[in-house]
């Protein structure tokens, strides 16, 4: 379970979070929900020990982050952090070299699954692909927590709904996966936990299923309550 | 397999109807085999854990049955099957009187006017 305890975050005078606590567990999809700039990649930056919050505490399996725990989970950024003259099959190879944990039958694997060519060059795929090999190369690592950061924005239709089956697949089974989306429509029946965050705050933390069994709300529904008043 | 689903309902309801449905109409058949829950969450576009939720309360009503490794199964149990489609058309029925209730329109002339659309739809389907 990866538990943000009481965080708050500011940059000089600006209160970035502000007290915020939330769990996110193995085996389930959490999603981190709020309008651009609300502080959700910084969340994700602090739980990566990225970024060094200014107080609270970020607990991975019950322990602070350390050069071990690291190895258990993986930061997926929104955009692709390889050089574009580089083949995926270079870029595979790199992660290779850098990550212990890297599972090349995994990464073999998604290939087939993304329809993707080893031997293209970053630069000449299109931008719902680049998205994938993004992707892939978080997914290939053997971790037991994925942190992804705006896996659909900004790509088309077809890439978002080949983007979702991983999420439906043996790909990502039994790990925890924590993505931060301002958009929802497309994967409400994807995702276990919703977590709302307001102007450095969280307004709102739900299992999507016991929302819609208890109080008959869909995911928008509640984002409507919060973000409309 | 295909469903549409609503965004109000929790999913694991819906896909249980989705299945009480096909197994009444018979489109699903005694005995058969169903998709595993991995394959479901995969065909559905839907949350494993949901899917997981869907087959083990439908287990528990008797609607499916695993036995040992194997896939699990429609039920064959009888019993099962008749509740089953007198739920389906109870609940039917209750909606539709629902609607027809505002119009408040004599009993008989509903019956007379059921039995001759209900005549006509068949015509049309066969």
């Amino acid at each position: 379970m990866i538990e943000v305890k009481n965080v708050t975050k500011k940059y000089g005078r600006k209160k970035v979070l502000q007290g915020v606590s939330f769990t996110a567990n193995k085996g389930e999809i959490t999603c981190l929900i709020g309008v651009n700039g609300v502080g959700k990649t910084t969340i994700l930056n602090g739980i990566m020990n990225l970024t060094p919050m200014t107080s609270g505490e970020i607990l991975i399996d019950g322990e602070k982050l350390t050069k071990e725990s690291y190895e258990k989970i993986a930061f997926i950024p929104d955009a692709i952090t390889m050089l574009p003259h580089m083949k995926i099959a270079e870029a595979i190879q790199f992660m290779k070299d850098f990550y212990n944990s890297w599972n090349d039958e995994r990464a073999e694997e998604l290939l087939g699954f993304f329809r993707l060519k080893k031997e293209e060059r970053i630069s000449s795929l299109s931008k719902g692909n680049v998205a994938k090999v993004n992707l892939l190369l978080g997914l290939a690592l053997d971790v037991d927590y994925l942190l992804m950061d705006e896996p659909f924005s900004g790509i088309d239709i077809f890439s978002r709904e080949q983007i979702a089956d991983v999420f439906t697949s043996h790909l990502v089974e039994d790990r925890g996966v924590v993505i931060t989306t301002h958009e929802i429509n497309d994967i409400e029946h994807l995702i276990d936990k919703v977590v709302l965050l307001d102007d450095g705050t969280i307004v709102r933390e739900f299992h999507t299923e016991e929302m819609r069994e208890m109080e008959g709300k869909s995911v928008v529904d509640v984002m409507r309550e919060v973000y409309r008043g | 397999m295909k469903i549409t689903f609503n965004k109000r309902d929790p999913v694991y309801v819906q896909v249980m109807q989705h299945f009480k449905e096909q197994i009444a109409s018979g489109k699903y058949e005694p005995g058969q085999e169903i998709p595993s829950r991995r394959e479901l969450a995969n065909q559905l576009k839907i949350n494993p854990n949901t899917a997981q939720r869907a087959y083990k309360e439908m287990e528990e009503a008797g609607l499916i049955f695993t036995e040992g490794n194997n896939p699990s199964r429609i039920t064959k149990d009888e019993q099962v099957l008749r509740n089953l489609r007198t739920e389906l058309i109870g609940e039917a029925v209750d909606t539709f009187i629902a609607a027809v209730k505002p119009v408040n329109i004599p009993m008989d002339d509903l019956i007379r006017l059921i039995k001759e659309k209900y005549e006509k739809q068949k015509g049309e389907h066969s």
